[in-house]
């Protein structure tokens, strides 16, 4: 099996029982999430259990693709489950890191990891190659994520010297290997079951949502640690060689004629770390830091190693500190205790809003132990982080308030009294699934429809910068990439099957709840679950629609992923192709959520989104693409409402759109045929939960 | 701290540390052959042996501008092997992502030695400065017997020369060593490998960290082979270029 290992490894924690499921009989759904997601489906009898609950599934899996020299995709693992961290439901999510684990996993002789159960003491994975054994975790317990790191590397290499080689102990194979074993860990959040616990390798790469550190957690999960020294096959070799350094020679950025220096997120942008810390970029001696066969990397290591490997939202974190130096230790410090940023940073946000506007000391709301005169210092952080983690004041004392905050911000509203009260004046910005906000859910409207059609804040940045291009063209005053309508075309045409609607990218008031942004939100689903989170491709870097460095600016997408992908596994696999399997893989993820008790009257946005005005979170302006008056130009679309019962309207048409059921969004029986999905079916009859036919 | 080991080690390290025979088994049984044990204190900068040749072609890297990719290691093993992997690679990046740049990276890059310690050990001769590729210092895998003789010479840690076993070969233990992409099956330029054609390392570095030179570096210490390839275009990205 080109690309592929062969084997997916199988560990109950209750019985301690190690076997393997054979990959060939996932490989139709390519990798990652798609595998994940049937996986789940065949071994989840009982789709409403809670993400707590033993009987929870977590699979960890690669792709055909990571560990070899595919650009931006070699490097990136999917973790699938129930989760704990959206409300009201735990809905059945995902949540993906970098780095080097799902490359050292495939190295290994694994395409995955399926966690099952629960251990009876803490434990931990030890992954020697072919050889498999549940370690006692008594000793890293209690320990943070680089603590916990460094001591499974010593466990693993005897203590040997770094850098040297090393047979990482018997099994099949002889070769050796110089490396580290890759660690995925939780922090003490996970221990301590805090619903905003993450997964951490490495120093920053995290599986940030769905509370997957907690999940792993109660199953008393410590860490699991992969060394493997295997190779992986490509069905052509030279014909990877090849397209890798076409496609660098092509698209990717050219030192000696530069034509951005800063980090984006795109194909072409030169490697610099894409961080937000307040202060700016650090002066420090550093380097850019990739992540395994990546061809820019996004992230750094700074000479006084704080904030190694940080970027994007944990550098956000913290946007009060008072120095660059407070804000880059407290990323680290985030990463250690092994916690979601983003939902740290909108719920400090909340906390601080109350304080500033007196709403803290409302009845029903527990003591706040925090002292918010000194928000901004060190011992702040490390005290509201200690809060999140333990559930306690910060300082090792009881507190009502760190328990309820560590259940994350929405539940802990909830149970003060006054989530409706803070969801309608927005001061409590989580607007879908008790989730935080990320982009602006009233200008960036696919964003936000795709989150709250889905499980969780997409996070897919793949038109993220239309909106960051036109708007700093108007800040700076210069030029956008392209105008308006020809960026239109341009990323349209490649939106197989829907190519040809530029009206998909109309952001106009009168056109973002038609059945073009119907269609964009359908795409956008497709492309994301089948080629970025399934095969793994990486956020940061694909999808390549415009290109600076390309004829035209047209970027390679539609042509380089399939490529990439056929030359790997020998497949003659179209783009095409992999938009429908996406389709497939997204019909089969809304059948567990509908499993879980998903109904079209729960999908709707807090209050604030259709009673306040945008106020964008990126970008006090944020410019979009609109036809207005039969002209297109990039307009604020910022300062608007979503109109509730438009919205409901859309509902309906992107329900038809996807052959489900309208009138509760339940998918049928006719549509999962044709999916292949007769066997979801039947199990959404058993439970009453098929659409109408006919709808 | 991996930066520094890839400096000679130590008199110890040569007599005390080894696994060759874990991998050989019963080479050190096979009769006859008085070929020497590594003798501690020998030196890659010894006086250059008049008998083999120096090479034409050398890899420097830097180890500020590495961005840690390990790029390099999986184009190496697919263009020798067919197939991505760390373990088969001629070149090796060792990281620690909690450590200070720079000691956050080493890298291990082949030498070319101008005294081969590797050539010197083999007992079968396998390892020769090969002068059908500029006297690129070459395992000819059909004479290799797999015994480690020279990853136990090379005065280099990792060692530059590694065993594995060998798929064309039934499995059997062979070493590997960078031969600059001579004789690379699954090369990707018709003009191929060696000192006069491409290396696989050096074409997908994302960031230019390695290079190829045919100028024969400072044998003595690091300073030869790890270089500052950094320039304005790097410094504009916000980088240090010194």
């Amino acid at each position: 099996m080109n690309g592929y290992a062969g084997r997916i490894l199988r560990v109950d924690l209750s019985t301690r029982k190690i076997t393997h499921i054979p990959t060939k009989k996932y490989e139709p759904w390519g990798g990652g999430h798609g595998m994940g997601s049937a996986i789940f489906f065949d071994l989840v009898k009982d789709k409403t259990i809670d993400g707590f609950d033993p009987g929870n599934v977590v699979t960890i899996m690669t792709s055909p693709l990571t560990g070899t020299l595919v650009p931006a995709a070699a490097g990136r693992t999917e973790v699938q489950g129930i989760g704990v961290q959206s409300h009201p439901i735990g809905w059945f999510t995902r949540s993906n890191f970098g780095g080097r684990f799902s490359a050292m996993l495939k190295f290994a002789g694994w395409d995955g990891i399926v966690i099952e159960g629960k251990a009876d003491r803490p434990v931990w994975l030890d992954i020697r190659n072919d050889k498999v054994a549940i370690q006692d975790a008594g000793p890293l317990w209690g320990r943070d994520t680089r603590e916990t790191q460094q001591k499974i590397w010593g466990l693993v290499t005897g203590g040997q010297d770094s850098g040297d080689w090393m047979d990482p102990g018997p099994g099949e194979t002889r070769e050796s290997t110089t490396q580290k074993p890759a660690v995925l860990t939780i922090g003490p959040a996970g221990e301590n079951l805090s619903r905003l616990a993450c997964l951490i390798h490495d120093a920053g790469n995290a599986a940030g949502q769905g509370g997957f550190g907690a999940v792993w957690g109660s199953k008393n999960l410590k860490a699991i640690s992969v060394i493997g020294t295997g190779a992986i096959k490509v069905h052509d070799p030279k014909g990877l060689m090849a397209a890798r350094l076409w496609q660098k020679a092509h698209y990717a950025f050219d030192l000696e004629h530069l034509k951005t220096t800063g980090g984006s997120f795109d194909f072409q942008s030169p490697p610099v770390p894409i961080t937000m810390w307040r202060g700016g970029r650090p002066r420090n001696d550093q380097r850019p830091q990739a992540c395994l066969g990546c061809h820019s990397g996004c992230r750094g290591r700074y000479d006084d190693a704080a904030g190694n490997e940080v970027s994007c939202f944990p550098s956000v974190f913290y946007w009060d500190a008072k120095s660059l130096d407070i804000q880059r230790r407290a990323s680290d410090l985030l990463n250690r205790h092994g916690l979601n940023a983003v939902e740290l940073i909108y719920g400090l946000l909340y906390l601080t809003l109350m304080n500033r506007f007196g709403l803290l000391t409302r009845s029903g709301i527990p003591d706040c132990p925090l002292d918010f005169s000194d928000l901004g210092s060190l011992e702040f952080v490390e005290q509201f982080l200690k809060m999140m983690t333990f559930g306690d004041d910060g300082k090792g004392g009881q507190s009502a308030f760190g328990r309820d905050v560590s259940q994350g911000f929405v539940r802990a509203a909830e149970k003060w009294g006054c989530l409706g009260s803070d969801l309608a004046t927005g001061i409590l910005m989580f607007p879908y699934w008790g989730l935080p906000i990320h982009k602006e859910p009233r200008a960036q409207v696919y964003w936000g429809y795709g989150t709250i059609l889905g499980d969780r804040d997409i996070n897919e940045h793949d038109l993220d910068w239309i909106k960051w291009d036109a708007s700093l063209a108007k800040v700076y005053g210069r030029p956008p990439i392209l105008p308006a309508a020809e960026v239109v075309k341009v990323v349209t045409d490649k939106m197989v099957p829907y190519q040809g609607d530029t009206r998909m990218l109309d952001f106009s008031e009168s056109n973002i709840y038609s059945e073009h942004m119907a269609k964009l939100v359908s795409w956008h689903r497709y492309y994301t679950r089948f080629w970025k989170q399934s095969l793994l491709f990486c956020d940061t870097r694909w999808p390549d629609f415009v290109n600076l460095y390309a004829p035209d600016k047209i970027g390679s997408t539609g042509e380089a992923e399939p490529k990439f992908f056929n030359a790997v596994t020998g497949n003659n696999f179209s783009f095409l192709d992999g938009i429908n399997l996406g389709r497939k893989i997204w019909n089969l993820d809304q059948a567990i959520w509908t499993l879980q008790g998903r109904h079209r009257d729960m999908v709707h946005f807090a209050d604030f989104i259709y009673t306040k005005k945008g106020i964008h979170v990126d970008l006090p302006e944020a410019y979009m693409p609109g036809m207005e008056d039969g002209v297109w130009d990039y307009y604020n679309y910022t300062p608007r409402t979503l109109d509730r019962k438009k919205f409901d309207e859309f509902k309906t048409i992107f329900y038809r759109l996807q052959g489900w059921d309208p009138e509760s969004g339940y998918p049928t029986r006719a549509t999962l045929d044709s999916l292949g999905l007769g066997y979801v079916a039947a199990e959404l009859d058993k439970k009453g939960k098929l659409g109408r036919p006919g709808t | 701290m991996p930066g520094e080991k890839t400096s000679q080690k130590s008199e110890e390290r040569a007599v005390s540390r080894r696994n060759f025979l874990k991998h050989t088994g019963t080479i050190i049984l096979v009769a006859g052959n008085s070929w020497l044990l590594p003798v501690s204190g020998m030196a890659a900068d010894s006086k250059t042996d008049p008998g083999i040749p120096a090479s034409d072609g050398y890899l420097l890297v830097d180890l500020k501008k590495c961005q840690g990719c390990a790029s390099c290691m999986l184009a190496c093993s697919l263009v020798h092997e067919g197939a991505a992997s760390l373990s088969l690679s001629r070149i090796q990046i060792i990281q620690n992502s909690f450590e200070h740049f720079p000691r956050d990276i080493a890298i291990g890059q082949c030498r070319q030695c101008v005294a081969p310690a590797c050539v010197e050990a083999c007992p079968e001769d396998a390892i020769t400065a090969d002068k059908r590729f500029g006297n690129v210092r070459m395992i000819d895998l059909k004479k290799c017997i797999g015994c480690g003789a020279c990853a136990e010479a090379c005065p280099y840690i990792p060692s530059r020369s590694h065993l594995a076993p060998h798929e064309s070969f039934g499995g059997q233990n062979k070493a590997r060593k960078c031969d600059l992409c001579s004789r690379a099956p699954f090369h990707w330029d018709a003009a191929g490998g060696g000192p006069e054609g491409k290396q696989a390392c050096v074409a997908v570095c994302p960031v230019g960290a390695i290079r190829m030179t045919r100028k024969i570096p400072t044998q003595k210490g690091d300073a030869g082979y790890q270089v500052n390839l950094r320039d304005g275009n790097w410094k504009r990205l916000g980088y240090q270029d010194s």
